[in-house]
């Protein structure tokens, strides 16, 4: 079949202050991301990758970017994101680094390994947790999880709750 | 049909064929820059920038850090021999190609010869004068 075929690139972004990933925008990014090539592969590299170039999905609170290119061009991209090293929004420029989880060829792939990374990622932190923090994690997977017949309003929040961690 | 092929004598003098896939790693031009006014000079050093300068704008920083080298260059003709890795060839070539002013005066590069052995570029048979 003919189709236009593209490269997943599953990202996360790692810094040191906790400002840099809320201030993450898909336009800043995107704009960063775009010069960035344009600097280390020249006009030929910009042009070729700004095609099929786009921001797919983005998280503030985890830091995780899905960004898409086109499979011909893909390595460009690939190669031009360890020379991206600070990320500037509304004046303020913040030190960071992008690290690549995954490359796949349809987003399905890229979700399943990012509920996958989430997964054990959870289970990384969940060790490192103050007790307080242990506690009201416990509360709030024991209420989740809890089969009550107070009312139905129990049983949407935990299926909410669920769909909720499935997205991420 | 194979009966009749087997039956046919073994030939007196057999032969080796020996196939090489580009042998050379690097490929030579012979590049010539022409200026559109006259009386444009540039020392070797500057020559270089322009090259590196032409192969950043068209590729980027990764291509420009490709090993070019100089090996001949002629300040009154403004004529040189460069020598470049073979994957990097028509990089180099495409950028010369696009490379369109230098510090605001037009110029051109006008590319004489290209070969992957040096000599190669000792004779020219374009430039032989037949009596």
């Amino acid at each position: 079949m003919v189709r236009f075929k593209h490269r997943y690139l599953l990202c996360e972004v790692v810094s040191d202050d906790p400002r840099c990933r809320l201030s993450l925008e898909d336009r800043v990014l995107g704009g960063l991301i775009r010069d960035t090539i344009a600097r280390v592969h020249g006009t030929f590299g910009a042009a070729s990758c700004s095609i099929g170039f786009a921001v797919r999905y983005l998280n503030a609170y985890t830091g995780v970017v899905l960004l898409r290119c086109r499979k011909e061009f893909y390595h460009l991209v690939c190669s031009a994101l360890p020379f991206i090293t600070y990320l500037e929004n509304k004046g303020h420029r913040y030190p960071c680094f992008l690290n690549t989880l995954h490359v796949g060829g349809t987003i399905r792939t890229c979700q399943k390994f990012l509920i996958h990374y989430n997964r054990r990622q959870l289970l990384i932190l969940l060790q490192n947790c103050t007790d307080e923090e242990r506690q009201a994690i416990q509360k709030s997977v024991v209420r989740s999880c809890l089969l009550e017949e107070r009312s139905d309003e129990e049983f949407s929040e935990s299926g909410d709750e669920e769909a909720a961690e499935a997205m991420e | 049909m194979c009966s009749a092929l087997e039956k046919m004598p073994t030939p007196a003098t057999t032969y080796e064929r020996i196939v090489y896939k580009n042998p050379s790693e690097y490929h030579y031009m012979k590049v010539c820059l022409e200026f559109q006014d006259r009386g444009v000079g540039l020392n070797a050093a500057q020559f270089k920038q322009l090259l590196i300068s032409a192969l950043k704008d068209l590729f980027g920083e990764v291509d420009a850090a490709l090993p070019l080298d100089v090996l001949t260059y002629e300040e009154k003709t403004l004529s040189a021999i460069l020598r470049i890795c073979s994957s990097g060839l028509v990089k180099l070539w495409s950028s010369l190609t696009l490379l369109g002013s230098y510090k605001g005066k037009k110029c051109a590069f006008r590319v004489i010869q290209v070969s992957p052995f040096l000599l190669a570029l000792s004779g020219n048979s374009r430039e032989l004068v037949l009596d």
